[in-house]
């Protein structure tokens, strides 16, 4: 056999096509997952995209979707689970490509990136009479953008103070109250600040720095939707803030990058007290070895303030039956599988109904009066659009500005210089 | 196929006249069949390397959020990264980190390999001892020493325990993270280079060591005269990629500090990262990429040119 220059020409160009479909095909072979279904109103096979820890967590969320399968006989819901970090940097660009699934799990801190590529609910709420007021308000308000529902929450919470009893005690120190004062704060902080260990633990996190802000001075990181952090309130609410690790030397210097610092000093005893949300109070009371209890950030001049956060679910704009991604959503967040997520001392449920089941579970003294309280002191947190760019740089230079390496109204100057508008 | 060999097979015998133009169409069959036989990896090359390559530089130029309108912009991306600051130190860290890790790898790994010769009993534990670090996952190592590092780590528990002093925040002080990341880093990654040169150095003939030691060459000597000139295209090969593997630095400092405090250990790969990523914004990611294609190309290319002064492939 002898190759003619036409038959290698041939050769080439078939073995060019053969690699150009397989490449296609690899390419699309995530379509089976995405665009999300066929199917009616009563009739469909969703998939749902959310973040999960592991083996274990998804096999809790998959029986919270099978919810929807015992209330609708026709309607199947399949967890597409990935872990966090990994979750939001696909989310982004299947979204963003028409391809996402239906269901798409969403943080309230994260949510004004997503809101544009996300269905508004309002219409479906009415129309299949899901009652907004049997959630918490500020998570309900939190999963709100422009005005609009862009998703039902599963979980919610106001930062509270968490705080190691046995530390408090052994210190002379009174456990702290709902209404405390920031002095109040302080004080116990410096007494309990001893042979190497300190009073607080902090880093600068988007929430924890923002509700300690925000209680200290009342201001906000957005005004009319813009980023406004070198307004003069919030800058001087980020110096007091700052000067609990430089000045004050309450709390240990941060080191860079280790998002779980705060939550190993405190459950390793070498903190008495950090702010965290609720969704992690019963997976700290399991890791600790000493009495924790639960307290209201400090108040300020203005009284006791906090931001609240919490996540939900939501539906793609590309999804082709919303109306069954509705009513699976209206399944997987009703009383039932959150009662049994709360059951499980998994995180704070956003219906009120499931409350109570959660405070047996979580059995900490106090803790409902204080998670009410502090729910009413209240708001969610309103985020930029560039939000993760914003809690990135804040995470950056504040470091640096809580360790006294650069002023802190430097810091923030830096980070809207960076962030820009936030949009 | 058995249509394919009894074409082949007659291409690889001499032609029996020994002429140009009996040589000429052999070579061209060789050419075409050498086209078909690489076709699937030049196919996958174009797919996987340059169409993305190609595709990034497309991309760089324009404003190109996941979400929204992408709108053209020329080099405008190019022109922002020039004039901001923080892509500036983040150039910056990354040459410091190139600066710091390459001679230190290179110093490390090649004198443990000296050390370790032939002559040594035992070396072979040394060798895999030495290889753990680049095997275990880059994340374990870190996570393992961030414990070091960390306030209240082991470093600063073990030295307020002993000496009653605190050790400096490492990770979180600007002057120490990119030390911190160094010392890690090479930790993990000299193993991989002192194979390179150990394989190397055991290649080099005995006897010609034996009769310099004979004719009165000190260690040194011996090292300089002999050693080193065998060892060089080993160490050609060692130093060119240790430099374009250290300017795509990641995962140390992004699981480490994740790039702080500030920017002090952001590398030009975590920028692209984050950019593209995180903060959705492909052009301004695409154009870093490229500027990080560049200077690694260049600094390829300088290698290359410049091997021919110090590198000896005739021994």
């Amino acid at each position: 056999m002898k190759a003619s220059p036409a038959r290698t020409r041939r050769w080439v160009t078939a073995a060019l096509s053969v690699l150009a479909l397989t490449a296609v095909a690899a390419c699309g072979g995530n379509n089976g997952s995405s665009g999300s279904s066929s199917g009616s109103a009563d009739k469909a096979d969703l998939t749902w995209s959310f973040w999960v820890a592991g083996a274990e967590d998804q096999a809790a969320w998959q029986k919270v979707a099978d919810q929807a399968h015992t209330d609708h006989a026709g309607i199947t819901v399949k967890l597409q689970g990935a872990p966090w970090d990994s979750y939001w940097s696909k989310i982004g660009t299947t979204l963003a490509g028409g391809k996402a699934p239906c269901i798409i799990g969403m943080q309230s801190l994260r949510m004004a990136s997503y809101a544009g590529a996300m269905l508004p609910l309002d219409d479906l709420i009415k129309k299949y009479g899901l009652k907004p007021e049997d959630f918490d308000k500020p998570i309900m308000d939190g999963l709100k953008a422009d005005g609009k529902q862009i998703a039902i929450p599963y979980d919610s919470g106001p930062m509270v103070i968490f705080y190691n009893k046995d530390m408090f005690k052994a210190a002379g120190v009174p456990d702290p109250k709902p209404g405390w004062t920031m002095d109040e704060f302080k004080a116990a902080a410096k007494k309990l600040t001893a042979a190497g260990k300190t009073g607080l633990v902090t880093t600068p996190g988007d929430l924890g720095t923002m509700s300690w802000i925000r209680t200290m001075t009342g201001a906000e990181p957005l005004a009319d939707g813009k980023l406004n952090f070198t307004d003069s309130k919030f800058e001087q609410g980020f110096s007091q803030y700052a000067d609990f690790v430089k000045t004050d030397k309450i709390a240990p210097q941060v080191p860079g990058g280790n998002p779980d610092f705060e939550t190993q000093q405190f459950t390793g005893g070498k903190a008495a007290m950090q702010l965290n949300g609720p969704w992690s109070l019963i997976d700290t009371k399991g890791k600790v070895k000493f009495n924790l209890g639960i307290a209201p950030i400090p108040a300020g001049p203005d009284g006791s303030k906090t931001y609240t956060a919490g996540s939900g679910f939501g539906i793609s704009r590309s999804c082709k039956t919303p109306d069954a991604a509705f009513q699976a959503i209206m399944s997987m967040t009703s009383e039932k599988p959150l009662t049994t997520l709360a059951q499980a001392g998994r995180a704070y449920p956003a219906r009120t109904v499931a409350h109570p089941a959660w405070f047996t579970a979580a059995n900490i003294d106090g803790a409902k009066e204080t998670i009410d309280y502090a729910s009413e002191h209240s708001i969610p947190l309103v985020t930029s659009k560039n939000w993760v760019q914003v809690a990135d740089l804040l995470n950056r230079f504040g470091t640096q500005a809580l360790n006294g390496e650069i002023p802190p109204d430097q810091a923030l100057k830096t980070i809207q210089d960076q962030a820009g508008a936030g949009s | 196929m058995a249509a394919v060999n009894t074409t082949v097979a007659p291409t690889g015998t001499p032609p029996s006249r020994g002429d140009r133009a009996g040589r000429r169409p052999a070579l061209r069959r060789d050419g075409r069949y050498a086209s078909v036989f690489l076709t699937p990896s030049l196919g996958g090359l174009a797919l996987f390397t340059l169409f993305p390559t190609a595709m990034a530089l497309g991309i760089s130029l324009f404003d190109w959020p996941v979400f929204g309108e992408r709108t053209f912009q020329g080099f405008g991306n190019y022109s922002h990264l020039l004039h901001d600051p923080v892509f500036r130190r983040v150039v910056l860290n990354t040459v410091l980190f190139v600066v710091l890790y390459v001679p230190l790898n290179v110093v490390v790994s090649l004198g443990l390999a000296v050390w370790l010769g032939p002559q040594i009993r035992g070396r072979q534990v040394f060798r895999v001892l030495f290889f753990i670090p680049v095997m275990t996952p880059m994340v374990a190592n870190v996570m393992v020493w961030r414990l070091l590092f960390q306030p209240g780590g082991l470093i600063d528990g073990g030295l307020q325990s002993w000496f009653g002093i605190d050790a400096p925040n490492f990770l979180g002080s600007s002057n120490w993270a990119m030390p911190a990341i160094v010392a890690m880093s090479i930790w993990q990654g000299f193993g991989y280079n002192f194979l390179v040169f150990s394989a190397a150095i055991d290649q080099v003939p005995q006897s010609q060591l034996e009769s310099a030691q004979i004719d009165g060459a000190g260690p040194l000597q011996r090292f300089r005269y002999i050693t080193w000139p065998m060892i060089t295209p080993s160490m050609f090969f060692a130093t060119t990629m240790t430099l374009i593997t250290s300017f795509q630095v990641f995962a140390q400092p992004f699981i480490l500090t994740q790039g702080g405090p500030g920017v002090a250990t952001q590398t030009i790969v975590m920028y692209v990262y984050n950019q593209g990523w995180q903060f959705l914004q492909m052009g301004l990611a695409s154009a870093a990429g490229w500027v990080l294609f560049v200077i690694i190309m260049g600094i390829t290319a300088i290698q290359f040119v410049g091997q021919k002064r110090w590198v000896n492939y005739d021994v």
